[in-house]
């Protein structure tokens, strides 16, 4: 399967784990990533690679542990142990025993930007400040500046306004831009959550089950579209999905989880026919079957 | 989006120019709105132009008339001038609680703090320990204690509540909403105390080098207070706006109210409004969208702060004396009572909150209590039941209208009691829509790591 | 030494007053997380009954039961169980009340609203106690004999007063009589799962309305009999009663863990001795000072309190 990458650069090898790639081609380097909430132990042991201008896809059974690893990607939980590292910089990494993370807003101010699960997006603001609040994070002026109303303040809550509107007009809302977000319709809600979180420059986007609750045109128009933000911007996604049709189409890796421990990677076709994959979706005897 | 030019350039001519033109389209501005909505606009004029002429009227013929002819329940300028401070007060906690949506309950404290402020730097209190500097201040030769020019005496007063809105803040705003105003109100109860007991200070500390010695110091006035405590004035024309100064007084305060606005007014409107109603709306995501929360919330609990800093010291310089009397838990929630009755997250609402409410307290139930208490002797006195009043006010209020009469749009949609339903079904959230909490449903953050959840049932719907 | 030990009994049967109205705190917070502002102002009014039961016409009261010094035990116990219950029932009922009026229609408002209406009905309750019992203190004159009962044992250094004994025998069996409740009966299990799940408690048929109305019920009663024992004991009341009780009993139950009723009672005798400490090491100015402050470092630092878990325990 062919892989499409930013323009001019290499084609992405399909090994990728375990320092078997030069380090530049490679965005997110998870190493040992365990979880534990009290006696549970959600995500166990995760080797996870995110090759720059990939897009890779998180899949698995319910209760899996994507989105608790999602979550931990980008702060919010800290990981029991393991390490971290976005494009070099660490996110987690371990300080004796225990693991330290930083906190959510400077993660995406390195650059990861996401949407969620359930769509959580600033009901009684409208769909353009809802995108502002993303574009806040790359702001300069400070509060002083906002009492005064500087020169260079205008000038940035200008330069805001356009920006944000233009991305309202690449996810077709800049009609609907003062609209409140609470009162545009649930597929309009899925695209503002992405132009928000593009609002904050990302260059690797976490989609959370971004398909749910759509028809497959709208699928389809969502999945042309990852597709464009990956040759337009440049972008690298990470995908939690259910939809194997999306999956399979979209994806470069897919990534298998179950019971937190990945149990398979690799390209769609291979995970596909992972007789462990179908064991897991499917049941022990499906999977003795094939 | 409004308000803002497509060509800026840069330094203090740009900044300058861009008030001149603002002010400039204000005319403009008017005239628009006068063919949208004429009677509002009119009505609007009357209220603006009635309530900066009201109090040159009222001295002049209103009082008298009051007095001599028959009584009204009119505000008089001592009262016209506390609505004034507390309308600042009411701005300040309005941002808050109002934008920010984190519920203060010891804001008093802070206006406790900038009165004494005043007093230290304003009055013949520090003479005692043979502290004797005059700077621009409005004494006579050989004054004593520390006397300083009222501007200085406000900035003071900001930075002063500003740190200790912070000190405050820093280990106390990541906590759940309830235990957050539970601990505000512990301060707001602590700092009256410390203003009352510091009137006699003994300490005997010697560390190394470090020797403090105090015997019996009056340090803070305690009940007494300090006094007297000059007022603002103004050099040029000579003007002082004290409390014998009548209208003069409450023009004044009626100016420190208009910075309060346009301050308010900046902030809402720019990254710090956009970023606190998101905290407000869904802590977790603004957070995942890059906000910093931690010094977002910290910012508006310290700009809030701030505001009652400058009506503290207002209010000392013009009574000129303060004691630790004037300073009590109730004040807080009188505060609190005005920003949500008049109108949670707006300005105007604070406002309107602040006038309305000085004026029944000051009054209209003094007032009242007078006149039955000359019809009907027997009748039980209503001044005596002002907080039965305002208790019932706030049940009322919290059951039928939460959001205030002049709320934000952005408040009422989120408390008005169909809105508090809708919000959850129209957004998704699963479990409930806590204006309060700052975690993701089922999820309870109470205090230190609060970003580990502990078991798996609260890491869902993220 | 002996004054050390004089202010730990002075200090423990105060705990033990700010035991039965911490109980109040945590089984309203553990079942419906709110803080019931008010509380502190029904254990007030709760005192100002059982004044104006016990304390004579010509001191003020109703003299219904004008339990004087002198009377014979008997009889006495008798009028102090009916006053007991009395005071126990009447604010029960008034909790009972506050909650169907004031909070039950908040019941999913964010949890500002509630907390806002608690102190409106906290204004409410204060401004009728004082327009019940005047701005000033009112007092009456001890029931019990003050004799010290550790004289016959040599003992003049310390004293121990029959009130003091008083308070034990009133507040302990209650103490008990609420274990055994939530601990064994099924409305207590019910009152357990309510505080858990309450969504789950309702499909597994517990009327959850019900049991939150139980819950105000048992505070309100608590509260009642704090009230009685403030009168017994402490001999005054005051309309500003509520507030000191409240921020006392408050911080014991947060200091032990709010929700847990055994924190809430260690909590309370916590900070009992620590109020007989600083008002007698310290300065009565101060005390309220260091108890808000111990209030600010619990939450800040240890918010689950000294002995942690919920009424009901989170795996």
């Amino acid at each position: 399967m062919t892989v499409q990458s930013t323009p001019g650069a290499t084609p992405l090898p399909s090994n990728l784990l375990t320092g078997s790639v030069p380090d530049e081609s490679i965005l997110v380097r998870s190493r040992g990533v365990t979880k534990r909430f009290g006696g549970l132990t959600a995500v166990n042991n995760v080797d996870f690679d995110i090759p720059r201008g990939a897009i890779v896809s998180l899949i698995g059974p319910n209760g899996a542990g994507k989105t608790t690893f999602f979550n931990m990607i980008t702060g919010y939980y800290v990981p029991t142990s393991g390490t971290i590292t976005f494009d070099d910089t660490p996110i987690v990494r371990m300080a004796g025993k225990k693991a330290k993370s930083l906190k959510p807003h400077e993660v995406t101010k390195l650059g990861i930007g996401r949407t969620f699960q359930n769509i959580r997006l600033f009901g009684t603001m409208s769909a353009l400040d809802n995108v502002r609040v993303g574009a806040n994070v790359h702001l300069t002026s400070h509060w002083w500046d906002s009492i005064l109303r500087t020169p260079s303040m205008l000038r940035e809550e200008q330069a805001t306004i356009d920006s944000s509107m233009e991305l309202l007009k690449l996810v077709d809302l800049d009609t609907r831009a003062d609209t409140w977000a609470r009162n545009l319709p649930y597929g309009d809600q899925r695209r503002l959550e992405i132009a928000r979180a593009l609002a904050t420059r990302p260059k690797l986007l976490l989609l959370d089950e971004p398909t749910a609750g759509m028809n497959s045109s709208e699928t389809r128009s969502l999945t042309d579209f990852i597709r464009r933000l990956r040759a337009e911007f440049g972008l690298s996604v990470l995908l939690i999905e259910h939809d194997m049709r999306v999956v399979m189409g979209i994806s470069d890796r897919v990534t298998v989880l179950d019971h937190g421990e990945v149990i398979a990677e690799g390209t769609p076709a291979e995970v596909r026919a992972n007789p462990r994959v179908i064991e897991a979706y499917l049941g022990r005897e499906a999977g003795e079957e094939s | 989006m409004s308000g803002t030019t497509k060509v800026i350039g840069t330094g203090p001519g740009a900044w300058f120019g861009f008030i001149g033109s603002t002010l400039a389209s204000y005319p403009g501005r008017y005239r628009a709105a006068y063919h949208r909505r004429r009677t509002r606009t009119i009505l609007l004029t009357i209220l603006l132009i009635g309530s900066l002429i009201y109090p040159v009227i009222h001295s002049v013929f209103l009082a008298g008339f009051s007095r001599n002819v028959v009584p009204l329940p009119l505000p008089d300028d001592t009262v016209m001038t506390f609505m004034t401070i507390f309308a600042i007060m009411s701005i300040g906690l309005n941002i808050v609680a109002g934008y920010a949506g984190l519920l203060d309950l010891g804001y008093v404290a802070f206006y406790a703090i900038g009165a004494y402020v005043a007093a230290f730097l304003a009055s013949p209190h520090f003479g005692q320990f043979g502290i004797d500097i005059v700077f621009l201040g409005h004494v006579g030769p050989g004054a004593v204690g520390i006397h300083l020019p009222f501007w200085i005496v406000a900035i003071v007063a900001i930075l002063v509540v500003a740190t200790f809105g912070a000190l405050l803040g820093a280990p106390t705003l990541r906590l759940r909403g309830d235990y957050l105003a539970i601990v505000t109100l512990g301060f707001g109860e602590i700092v009256p105390l410390f203003f009352k007991n510091l009137s006699s200070v003994t300490i005997n500390f010697a560390l190394g080098p470090l020797a403090i010695s105090l015997s019996n110091v009056n340090l803070t006035g305690g009940v007494q207070g300090i006094n007297p405590i000059d007022p603002p004035f103004l050099p040029i024309l000579d003007v002082v706006f004290d409390a014998r100064s009548g209208p003069l007084a409450v023009y004044f305060g009626m100016f420190l109210v208009l910075i309060a606005i346009v301050v308010a007014r900046n902030l809402d409107l720019s990254r710090m409004g956009r970023a606190w109603g998101a905290i407000r709306e869904d802590e977790t995501a603004a957070e995942m969208m890059g906000v910093n929360t931690v010094r977002t919330k910290l910012l508006a609990f310290a700009l809030g702060a701030s505001f009652a800093g400058v009506a503290g010291a207002f209010q000392a310089s013009y009574l000129g004396a303060t004691t630790s009397d004037f300073f009590e838990f109730s004040t807080s929630i009188l505060v609190l009572i005005m920003v949500i009755l008049g109108g949670i997250g707006n300005v105007w609402g604070a406002l309107a909150g602040a006038v309305m409410l000085v004026y029944v307290d000051e009054t209209l139930l003094p007032y009242v209590s007078q006149r039955i208490g000359d019809i009907a002797p027997a009748l039980p006195n209503p001044s005596q039941y002002n907080f039965l009043i305002y208790g019932v006010l706030l049940v009322v209020m919290m059951r039928f209208r939460p959001q205030g009469f002049l709320p934000s749009r952005q408040r009422e949609a989120e408390l008005s009691v169909h809105g508090l339903a809708d919000a959850d079904a129209q957004m998704g959230i699963v479990g409930e829509f806590d204006n309060v909490g700052v975690a993701p449903p089922g999820q309870d953050e109470t205090g230190s790591d609060s970003r580990t959840p502990e078991t798996p049932d609260e890491a869902r719907d993220l | 030494m002996d004054q050390i030990i004089q202010t730990l009994i002075i200090g423990l049967a105060n705990g033990l007053i700010y035991a039965l109205v911490a109980l109040g705190y945590t089984l309203v917070y553990g079942i419906i997380e709110l803080i019931n502002f008010a509380h502190g102002d029904v254990f007030m009014l709760g005192s100002m009954l059982a004044f104006v039961l016990i304390a004579p016409p010509s001191n003020g009261g109703w003299g219904i039961f004008s339990i004087e010094s002198g009377t014979p035990l008997p009889l006495l116990t008798i009028q102090i169980l009916i006053v007991l219950a009395i005071c126990m029932a009447s604010m029960a009922t008034l909790n009972w009340f506050i909650e169907r009026v004031a909070y039950r229609p908040l019941r999913h408002a964010p949890k500002l609203a509630p907390l806002i209406t608690a102190i409106g009905v906290s204004f409410i309750l204060q401004n009728v106690g004082l327009i019940l019992g005047g701005a000033y203190q009112r007092t009456v004159d001890s029931v019990f004999p003050t004799d010290n009962l550790l004289a016959p044992f040599g003992i003049t250094n310390i004293v121990l007063t029959a009130s003091q004994v008083l308070v034990a025998v009133v507040t302990i069996p209650i103490l008990v009589a609420l274990s055994w409740f939530v601990g064994k009966t099924r409305q207590g299990r019910a009152m357990r799962a309510t505080a858990q799940d309450p969504d789950t408690a309702g499909l597994m048929g517990v009327d959850v309305n019900r049991t939150i109305a139980i819950t105000f019920i048992i505070g309100g009663a608590l509260a009642g009999a704090a009230g009685l024992v403030q009168i017994l004991y402490n001999n005054y009341t005051v309309y500003t009663l509520g507030v000191r009780f409240g921020l006392n009993s408050f911080t014991a139950a947060v200091l032990g863990g709010i929700g847990n009723l055994q924190g809430a009672v260690l909590g309370a005798l916590v900070i009992g001795e620590i109020n007989a400490i600083s008002d007698r090491y310290v300065s009565p100015n101060w005390t309220q000072a260091i108890v808000f402050g111990i209030l600010i470092a619990v939450l800040v630092f240890k918010p689950t309190g000294l002995l942690g878990q919920q009424l009901a325990d989170r795996a």
